[in-house]
């Protein structure tokens, strides 16, 4: 067999290695949000963060939460389960609920559990005690004691101000609320943080 | 410029940042298993995983394939590098531009790039030493001696093209304010896989293109296997981005799109992988496993079979739903960049720096120690993380099981892969010592042949 030219040429190797990755690149990065758009912008309503949320945020990110908390429901019947709520199953994330989301947090990796739809779950002062100690939550808490003295591996947040607590926990608590899907009998959203 | 100094530098350089990237890695497994030791706001648990893989990726493995291509490549092209100047600068600069990275990591200035934590202005400067690293391998191939471009020189050119645009995409383009949410994820997510399958790959490959026949002493067992090899996976490679967003809030055809070129992707690593053992068959069998440099090369590509396996398996939807995000992930990528390219790159690293130093290695014997205590740890340690990804991935299809419940299952998990990794952070002692003596100690006469031109 001859031998392919291309082999003894610098510049066709080097075009026809661009051009086959090209097609590739143009495909899985141009393309899907030209045919997708809800990838980037959507009818719904969804929440624009307040100052102390997106302070919330550059923590969140900094703080490199997102290395062991997702922040996506699968459409997966074992994710909306598990990550429900008293019962009712967690709406599966949808990709119109991110497009507010300067920086994205999906994960790779769930050392711990799913924060996608974990605003409105807990009091702030549960989020509280949390940061400051995950393994020892205090009095207040009674039914985080046991397993979760021992198992928890969530490092300590006790080095972040009380502010800097304050503005992380004000953005934890917008997580997963564009989808309203906790209501009450006259179908009204519940916000159990709230009380 | 004496000849050489910029591999050498690079290859000094990398040698070092690997023990970094060890003991960041051993301190995280260690934080798995008693969270509160080092519990000060620069060693928290994140911060530590950022420098564990920015270190292992940029500092160790991208900086060791830069410094052994470096001497290969003027080696297969029978000329003399472009400019060495250049190439000692952009060594100098590379160095300066990780470690300032890796201060603002401990600072907690990141970006929100997974494998791209490395905020501006030291992603700029990582890009501008990647021009400079591209102008000399262009200028080398330009000025060759020879017609025929080898495969090394193909994977070379590949990756040093590639780079350029799925760098700027992942680091700056991503960050852009417009780019958002799912569209800024699925650029991310580019950036991610690609820098392993487009950076990581084809400088691992061409290395081991290189080594194998070489050290070997047997030509390269088919040239249409390194043809299929290298034009099916620059086509194939750059589409798989998306699979790490299965079942996630993604376009679902762009998921198809991702899990169909996943499972391509057997294709090219098949033919790679089947020219690789050719030539290990086809070598004279009393020199074949001499020293530790055909062992880790055939090690490294037991393993890199091991993980192209996997990946493509993991992107089927049903396997996916039990393995992803768990720490089986963490099992697979550990065995493509330790198992496959860190086992290459340290092939390379004993073969280029005897050439260097003008000498012989400093100790074979060591070496192969080297090579039994990281290969014999390695098997514990990728199992460990493969079986507790299984534990946990079915322990959270049950509703019953709580989260922290299933994180209890698995410290015994946790307890091994610490001890087996403190093995694999012990062996590498054993490769500094080697390579720093056969730079620098006093040993032996020096060897009188020439360097293989």
């Amino acid at each position: 067999m001859k031998k392919l030219d291309v082999e003894k040429s610098l510049i066709l190797m080097g075009i026809a290695a661009f051009f086959l990755f090209a097609v590739g690149a143009v495909c899985t990065t141009i393309v899907p949000p030209l045919v997708d758009k809800s990838l980037w912008t959507t009818e719904h309503d969804v929440h624009e963060y307040t100052e102390q949320e997106l302070r919330g945020i550059e923590i969140y990110k900094s703080e490199g939460c997102v290395y062991c908390h997702t922040q996506q429901i699968r459409h997966l019947a074992s994710d909306q389960r598990r990550y429900g709520w008293r019962l009712v199953n967690a709406p599966a994330s949808e990709s119109w609920e991110y497009v507010n989301d300067r920086y994205h947090f999906l994960g790779t990796k769930r050392t711990g559990p799913d924060l996608a739809r974990v605003g409105g779950k807990y009091s702030s002062e549960w989020h509280w005690a949390h940061f400051k100690d995950p393994r020892n939550m205090g009095e207040k808490f009674p039914d985080r004691k046991g397993i979760y003295e021992k198992a928890s591996i969530m490092p300590s947040f006790a080095y972040l101000s009380d502010e800097e607590i304050k503005d992380l926990t004000s953005y934890i608590q917008t997580l997963g609320r564009n989808q309203n899907w906790r209501i009450d009998a006259d179908g009204k959203p519940l916000h159990d943080y709230e009380k | 410029m004496k000849q050489d100094t910029a591999a050498k530098t690079l290859v000094i350089g990398s040698t070092l940042f690997f023990g970094m990237a060890l003991t960041m890695g051993l301190l995280t497994a260690l934080k798995f298993i008693m969270p509160t030791v080092g519990e000060i706001e620069y060693l928290s648990l994140p911060r530590v995983r950022m420098l564990h893989t920015n270190i292992n990726l940029f500092g160790w493995l991208l900086q060791a394939n830069m410094g052994v291509l470096l001497w290969i490549l003027p080696r297969v092209l029978h000329t003399k590098l472009f400019s060495e100047k250049l190439g000692v600068a952009m060594a100098a600069l590379y160095n300066l531009t990780i470690l300032g990275g890796l201060v603002c990591i401990v600072l907690g200035r990141v970006k929100n790039v997974e494998y791209g934590e490395i905020p501006p202005p030291f992603d700029y400067l990582f890009m501008a030493c990647w021009l400079m690293f591209t102008i000399n391998v262009i200028g080398t191939i330009a000025k060759r001696k020879v017609k025929h471009l080898y495969v090394t020189v193909w994977y070379t050119l590949g990756a040093v093209i590639w780079t350029c645009f799925v760098y700027i995409t992942g680091n700056m383009v991503s960050q852009l304010p417009m780019v958002t949410g799912i569209n800024q994820a699925n650029l991310i997510w580019f950036y991610v896989h690609n820098t392993v399958g487009l950076i990581f790959t084809p400088m691992g490959v061409a290395i081991a293109y290189y080594l194998i026949p070489k050290q070997l002493n047997t030509p390269i067992y088919s040239h249409k296997l390194s043809m299929v090899g290298f034009w099916v996976i620059s086509f194939v490679y750059v589409w798989t981005g998306a699979h790490h967003m299965l079942h996630g809030p993604i376009s679902h055809w762009l998921q198809t799109v991702s899990i169909i070129f996943s499972f391509s992707l057997i294709i090219p690593v098949m033919a790679v992988i089947t020219n690789f053992f050719g030539t290990f068959a086809t070598a004279p069998r009393s020199t074949r496993l001499d020293g530790p440099i055909p062992k880790l090369l055939l090690m490294g590509t037991v393993y890199y079979i091991f993980t192209c396996l996997q990946g493509p398996f993991q992107a089927i939807r049903a396997v996916n739903e039990i393995t992803s995000k768990t720490d089986w992930v963490v099992g697979h990528a550990h065995m493509a960049l330790f198992g496959t390219f860190s086992f290459y790159a340290m092939a390379g690293i004993y073969y280029v720096a005897p050439k260097l130093a003008g000498r012989e290695l400093f100790s074979k014997k060591l070496g192969d120690l080297q090579f039994w205590i990281m290969t014999i740890a390695s098997v514990p340690f990728f199992a460990v993380l493969w079986i507790s990804g299984a534990i946990q991935g079915f322990a959270w299809l049950n509703p019953e099981n709580t989260f922290v419940q299933t994180l209890a299952a698995l410290k015994h998990a946790h307890v091994i892969r610490f001890a087996s990794g403190g093995f694999i952070f012990l062996a590498y002692f054993l490769f500094l010592y080697n390579i720093l003596q056969t730079f620098f100690g006093k040993y032996g006469e020096k060897d009188k042949t020439e360097p293989a031109a």
